[in-house]
Formats: structure tokens, C-alpha cells, sequence
């Protein structure tokens, strides 16, 4: 596993991904955990304002905070490996307090295997997504 | 004779490519760029390493070389579009291309309410700059729908909406859809209305020979990196009538003849849309290009494309849920076949498929306003050139096959 740079809570998620046999199996997990998305933004909810702009699938992110301070993330895309990589950080960042958040940085996709996830394209859906969190954290400071 | 497909593959390095993951590239996104080969490569890498220096500005020996190739290359590009270089002026590619239309002619001759008529089936490209021309002098623009059947132009609907027009900007062949436009028609009936023609070759010329100077059209915008070309470097074919109505776009260095504090003169011909230093290293390459070329017949060539795409449009269309826009069995059609899966999304399909090794496009290919006659956000596209083959197109549809039944 690559020096870690996310919440400890997420590693048994990240090892799931790592004893993958191939590429394929990682995606169709992926593609699982994009059905169990903990706290998902439904698409009636989708709206200019809450648009990751710059992705080539549709994708939706609100972020909050709760009662006690912590970082509330709820998401929605309508590709299933986005949405696999949006369950992923919402169970990473949910329940975190904010500045956490703003210090967290992507490569728990890398060290998933999900290839490409850091590529810096306008059209990199994971990373725009991503961006969106830790400036709405930031915000929140 | 038949093409040598083996032997125009070991022209192109990058085939060889073996991928990360360990998967060997197939390339089929070829609409999007096409590759390069090495003649082109071996042009570019000369200039820089025995005589990179600055055009049409000094009498040292490097700059005559550097002048005299890229002079050699407007020549050689202008031939294979058959035109005289004054009639070429090299453009960074279509897009500038097009924006020099709207900006070097249409601003200089379309006042309020003229008529610019466009197609919905066009690329941002040639959509944008007219809205924007609309906003400053308030010309009409006028779009052609498709009929979402036939993935054809409208021509009754064309034919209204040429009333009163003054330019008709018309895509060669589309981006999307890979249908090929009547633009012999296009241009006839334009001329009639009184309306000059635009035509995108951007997608066209990698396909068929333009022949600028038999076609009839006003003005033709190519790009190089679509046609084994690198890219940043393009061109606007215009007639000189056409050039003589025009006037600056871009000011500064090399387009003018005299500059005082009291003002300035500009040079005439292309040499006035030419501002700044030339992307000469770029223009060598395309000549190198076009020369590469020229030892083929495109009549084969698209002929050997077709029939990929016409094979693996229908293979696709056995797989349970897969559906195809635009009609890759038309004998005109380019090799771009583009489809959607009822069920696994777009963007998940395409890096699906490059888990196999194949790059295909994916997204709203810069032209929204066809995917909302399509009622689509996006679709995959698969395009295909002179060095793909058929094997490459059966292991292609069994990727795809396999991804559908694992992931739908």
C-alpha cells in the first residue's frame, strides 16, 4: 500500500480494491460500491449549482456540516465508476471535522488501482469531484 | 493496388505501443487526432536539430532554410488541396480557421439582420463564433435541423433557411456521425441564394481529396493533426474574390507593411492573417504529411475505412443493448461510428474499453446541439484510419461484448 494519505477508517476499503485479481474485478467492485453510496444525492436533487463542472458524466456534490462540526458529503453521478469513487470519499470524509477534509489529498484511487484517476484532464471526473470537497471544506473553514 | 496496410502500420511507431497495463494499443480515436508517422516526425525533428531558426525575417543561411521550408510546405499542402498558395493561409487549425472567417470576413462584410445559416449537426467550432457574431452585430443565425431518423440534413429545411442568407457554414463530414453532407448541393444552392459557403473540412480531407479550387466553396477550413499532420497547425483555403473582401483579425509582427506612430499599413493576401512568428516546424511536418499521402489513393483509403466501420457498426449492433448514431453503412460515410449502451454509461464504457487496449472518444464530441437532437448527453466513438484493420476491429467488438455481458 502507498504512504497513506487518507483517514485511517478507509483502509480496509482500499485493501478490498488492492487484493483484486485484475483491472476488471476492481471496476465491478467499484461498480458495487456505487450502488451502497452512504449518503447519496438523488438526481431530483442534481442542479446547476451542484454540478462538478468539467466531467464528461453528470456529477452532483453537496457538502455540509452537521450539529456537532462534521463534514457531511452527499453525492450523485450517473457514471457508475464516478459514483464508485464518490461512495469511497463520502465514507472517507463524512463525520470528519473540515480542515481534515481540506488537508486530504486524492491518491486512496491510486492506491485502489483505479488507473488514470490522477490524471490532471479537464475531463477527469474523480479528481473534479474530489476538488469540489476539499474547496467546500476550505470554504467551511 | 491494393493497400498495404502492414507496411503503412510500420510508417507509424506509436502502433507498436504497449500500454501499462500490458494490453497493446488499438487506436480508434483517430476522429479526435490521427497518429503521426515517422516521416512526419523525422521533418520536425530536422528543422530543430540542423536549421530551427525564425521565417521571412533575417538573411542569415538558417532563416533562408527556415524560409524557404516553409514556403516549400504552403506549396506542397496548397497542391495536395488543389489551390495556389495565395489562396492558403496557414491557421493554428479549423477552429481558428473558422473564427478567421467570422472575424476577417463576416465582421467586415454582414451587417444587422443578415443571414448566417448553420447546421445543427456542426461543430462548437463553427456554432460559437457565429453567436458571437450575432451578439456584436446582431447578424441572424439560422440552424439546419437533422432528421433524428436518417441522421441526414433536413435540405427542405435548408433550402427555407437560405433565404436572405449572406454565408452558409456547412461541416464536410460530421464529427459524430460520420454522415457526409451533400455539400456538392450545399454549394450550388448557396451560390444561387447569393450566399457565400464555409465548408469544416476538419473531419473531410482525412477521408477524401479536397479539391479547392474544382468544389466551389468560399472558404475551407482544415486541420493537419486529423490527416497524420502534428498538431497546432491548420489552414483557411479561401478564393480570392473572397480574400479580397477581407480584412486584419489578429494584428502585430509580419502582417504589416508599415507601422508609424501615425498608424499602420497591412501586408495584402494571406500574408496579412499571418501575424506573429509561423508554427514553422508545423508546417514542415505537414508538408512531410501531405507528401506521405499523396502516394495513396484516398478513394482506396476510404474505401478500407468504410468498410471497418461498416463491418464493426454491424457487429456492435448484435450486442444486446448497443445502439448506433449514424448510418456507417452509407458508402459515403467517414469511419466515426458512434454508439451508446442502454445500460453502462458512456464514460464507464470508454475506460472500460481501455482496460482492452482501446481508445475510443467519449463525451458530447464539442457538438451539444447535435447530441440534443440526438436526445443524448454523450456518445462513444469509435473512428477509424488508413492503418486500422479488421483484426483489429473483430478483437475490438469481442472487448465490447465481454465488457456488456460482465457490466450491464
Amino acid at each position: 500500500m502507498s504512504e497513506r494519505q487518507w483517514p485511517e477508517h478507509l483502509d480496509p476499503v482500499v485493501e478490498e480494491f488492492e487484493d483484486c485479481f485484475d483491472s476488471m474485478e476492481r471496476y465491478e467492485l467499484l461498480f458495487e460500491y456505487a450502488k451502497k453510496h452512504p449518503t447519496p444525492l438523488p438526481p431530483e436533487e442534481w442542479n446547476e449549482s451542484n454540478q462538478v463542472h468539467g466531467c464528461q458524466s453528470r456529477a452532483h456534490v453537496v457538502c455540509s456540516i452537521d450539529e456537532s462540526g462534521k463534514f457531511l458529503m452527499r453525492g450523485g453521478a450517473d457514471a457508475q465508476i464516478v459514483q464508485g469513487l464518490m461512495c469511497v470519499t463520502a465514507m472517507a470524509v463524512n463525520g470528519m471535522p473540515p480542515e481534515k477534509v481540506s488537508e486530504m489529498e486524492p491518491n486512496y484511487a491510486d492506491a485502489m488501482g483505479i488507473r488514470n484517476s490522477l490524471t490532471p484532464s479537464r475531463a477527469n471526473g474523480f479528481l473534479n469531484m474530489f476538488e469540489r470537497v476539499r474547496s467546500e471544506a476550505e470554504r467551511m473553514l | 493496388m491494393a493497400l498495404d496496410i502492414e507496411a503503412i502500420r510500420n510508417d507509424f511507431p506509436i502502433l507498436d505501443r504497449v500500454l501499462p497495463n500490458g494490453k497493446k494499443l488499438v487506436y480508434f480515436d483517430n476522429a479526435a487526432t490521427s497518429q503521426k508517422p515517422q516521416v512526419v516526425i523525422d521533418a520536425m525533428t530536422r528543422y530543430y536539430e540542423e536549421y530551427n531558426s525564425n521565417a521571412h525575417r533575417a538573411n542569415h543561411t538558417l532563416a533562408d532554410e527556415a524560409t524557404t521550408a516553409l514556403e516549400d510546405a504552403r506549396s506542397k499542402i496548397s497542391r495536395y488541396f488543389g489551390t495556389s498558395p495565395e489562396n492558403m493561409i496557414y491557421t493554428s487549425g479549423a477552429t481558428e480557421a473558422i473564427n478567421l472567417v467570422a472575424y476577417g470576413w463576416a465582421r467586415y462584410n454582414l451587417h444587422q439582420d443578415d443571414v448566417v445559416v448553420v447546421t445543427e449537426m456542426e461543430h462548437h467550432a463553427d456554432i460559437v463564433p457565429w453567436q458571437e457574431l450575432n451578439k456584436e452585430k446582431g447578424v441572424e443565425v439560422r440552424y439546419v435541423p437533422i432528421n433524428s431518423r436518417t441522421f441526414t440534413l433536413d435540405m427542405e429545411a435548408f433550402e427555407v433557411a437560405l433565404e436572405d442568407a449572406k454565408l452558409v457554414c456547412v461541416v464536410h463530414t460530421s464529427n459524430v456521425l460520420g454522415i457526409r453532407n451533400p455539400i456538392e448541393e450545399i454549394i450550388e444552392k448557396s451560390h444561387q441564394a447569393g450566399a457565400r459557403v464555409l465548408l469544416d473540412c476538419a473531419q473531410g480531407a482525412p477521408h477524401e481529396r479536397i479539391f479547392f479550387d474544382n468544389m466551389g466553396a468560399d472558404f475551407v477550413a482544415i486541420s493537419a493533426h486529423k490527416m497524420a499532420g502534428p498538431t497546432g497547425i491548420g489552414c483557411i483555403l479561401v478564393k480570392p474574390d473572397a480574400m479580397a473582401e477581407m480584412g486584419p483579425f489578429m494584428t502585430g509582427g509580419s502582417m504589416i507593411r508599415r507601422v508609424s506612430t501615425e498608424g499602420t499599413t497591412f501586408q495584402e493576401g494571406h500574408a496579412m492573417f499571418e501575424t506573429g512568428t509561423p508554427r514553422i516546424a508545423e508546417a514542415i511536418g505537414w508538408g512531410a504529411a501531405v507528401e506521405w499521402l499523396s502516394q495513396f489513393d484516398m478513394r482506396e483509403v476510404h474505401a478500407h475505412i468504410h468498410d471497418i466501420a461498416a463491418w464493426t457498426a454491424d457487429q456492435m449492433l448484435e450486442i444486446p443493448g448497443i445502439r448506433i448514431f449514424g448510418d456507417p453503412s452509407h458508402p459515403d460515410s467517414s469511419g466515426a461510428v458512434s454508439f451508446l449502451h442502454d445500460s453502462i454509461q458512456s464514460q464507464d464504457l470508454a475506460i472500460l474499453l481501455d482496460e482492452g487496449g482501446f481508445a475510443v472518444r467519449t463525451g458530447h464530441h464539442c457538438a451539444q446541439p447535435l447530441m440534443d437532437a440526438l436526445g443524448v448527453p454523450s456518445t462513444n466513438r469509435a473512428s477509424f484510419w488508413i492503418y486500422n484493420t479488421l483484426d483489429e476491429a473483430q478483437s475490438f467488438v469481442e472487448h465490447l461484448k465481454y465488457v456488456c455481458e460482465r457490466f450491464a
